[in-house]
């Protein structure tokens, strides 16, 4: 059976107008959620070249499976729930950074407005001794107490990113905070 | 968040949360949407099947000559050293028969003792006295045909039918 040219000419043309438009989108979602997402990827990498690299990934991912951008129905929580799996994966990989990185990282990055010198140094050392806590919780609690930390994600939302259901996510989170008051105040004593 | 904040977020211990905030409004470094724009634009767009760097056909011819030389080469390569005809090497076994025509014992130094099988003892002449002993009915009687002399009578006398 022969093909004719004008209909391969018009497939070409259609598929190169669904390139564009995808593009279109991607190139939307980059300016609408890269902030999101890289708040996100530092939560859990706290380092900001990192977090940064985990983005374009994420959205590298997302070029490369363009046909399906079509299909999701919540492409914030989508992109999350991707960032959320790589930052992950990545954070297993590189556990043998040493936690002294993470509180310079913290001391430049965090916002220490009003705060003198000598406050603010005493602020980065006690966020890296939360988090520091925050290291001791089981796995599926800190997952939980970190993404509730994010405002713009409900409930609902955590719940899809980590493939749980909704009662889940609440029981995980009084756990996580029950949990890290013990150790805050065993800290403490 | 002031120092008097600070120092009571610490007293309380209620700074956990806090933190985690914090980190969730963190400030996004300049240029992140622009970075990620050109790196998707570095990203090739259609996957690529194997380019040749001359678009002329000659290079191709090229190769593909060079292909078939490889192959030819090597094959030929193979028939020159094996040829079909080739006499094949006799192989010296040596015999393994032992004297007697049976099979060696391929220098075996030790065998197993042989188990030593039950002995048979012919006892039939010893006991004979202590069976005599024992019973006066002859040995060829059974026991079923053994009778009193009172019945033995009885049965004599009987008509018979």
């Amino acid at each position: 059976m022969e093909i004719p040219e004008s209909a391969v000419q018009e497939r070409a043309r259609s598929h190169a107008d669904q390139t564009r438009a995808d593009e279109d989108i991607l190139a939307a979602l980059v300016s609408q959620y890269a902030a999101t997402l890289y708040r996100v990827a530092f939560s859990v990498l706290r380092n900001t070249s990192d977090a940064e690299d985990a983005v374009q990934e994420t959205f590298l991912r997302v070029l490369r499976r363009r046909e399906m951008l079509g299909e999701v129905r919540d492409q914030r929580v989508w992109l999350i729930r991707i960032v959320w799996n790589i930052v992950l994966d990545r954070k297993r990989r590189a556990k043998t950074r040493p936690e002294t990185d993470d509180v310079a990282d913290l001391a430049r990055v965090l916002p220490a407005d009003g705060l003198s010198a000598e406050a603010r140094a005493v602020a980065a050392q006690h966020h890296a001794h939360v988090l520091g806590c925050l290291e001791q919780l089981p796995a599926k609690e800190r997952e939980v107490l970190m993404l509730s930390a994010f405002e713009e994600l409900s409930g609902v939302e955590i719940a899809s990113v980590l493939n749980i259901t909704e009662s889940s996510v609440r029981s995980r989170l009084f756990r996580a905070r029950n949990l890290m008051a013990g150790l805050l105040n065993h800290a403490r004593q | 968040m002031s120092d008097s904040n600070l120092r009571e977020m610490q007293k309380t211990g209620a700074g956990a949360e806090e933190t985690l905030r914090l980190i969730a409004r963190i400030a996004v470094p300049e240029g992140l949407e622009d970075r990620v724009h050109a790196r998707l634009l570095a990203e090739p767009r259609q996957a690529r099947i194997l380019a040749w760097p001359g678009s002329s056909g000659w290079m191709r011819s090229a190769a593909a000559a060079a292909i078939v030389f490889v192959v030819a080469g090597g094959g030929w390569s193979i028939y020159s050293r094996v040829q079909p005809g080739m006499p094949g090497r006799p192989i010296v076994v040596s015999p393994h028969v032992g004297a007697g025509g049976a099979f060696s014992e391929a220098g075996v130094v030790r065998r197993p003792l042989t188990l030593q099988g039950p002995v048979v003892k012919h006892t039939a002449a010893n006991e004979k006295p202590k069976l005599a002993a024992k019973s006066t009915t002859p040995p060829s009687a059974s026991p079923s045909l053994i009778v009193s002399k009172k019945s033995a009578a009885a049965l004599a006398s009987a008509p018979a039918q």
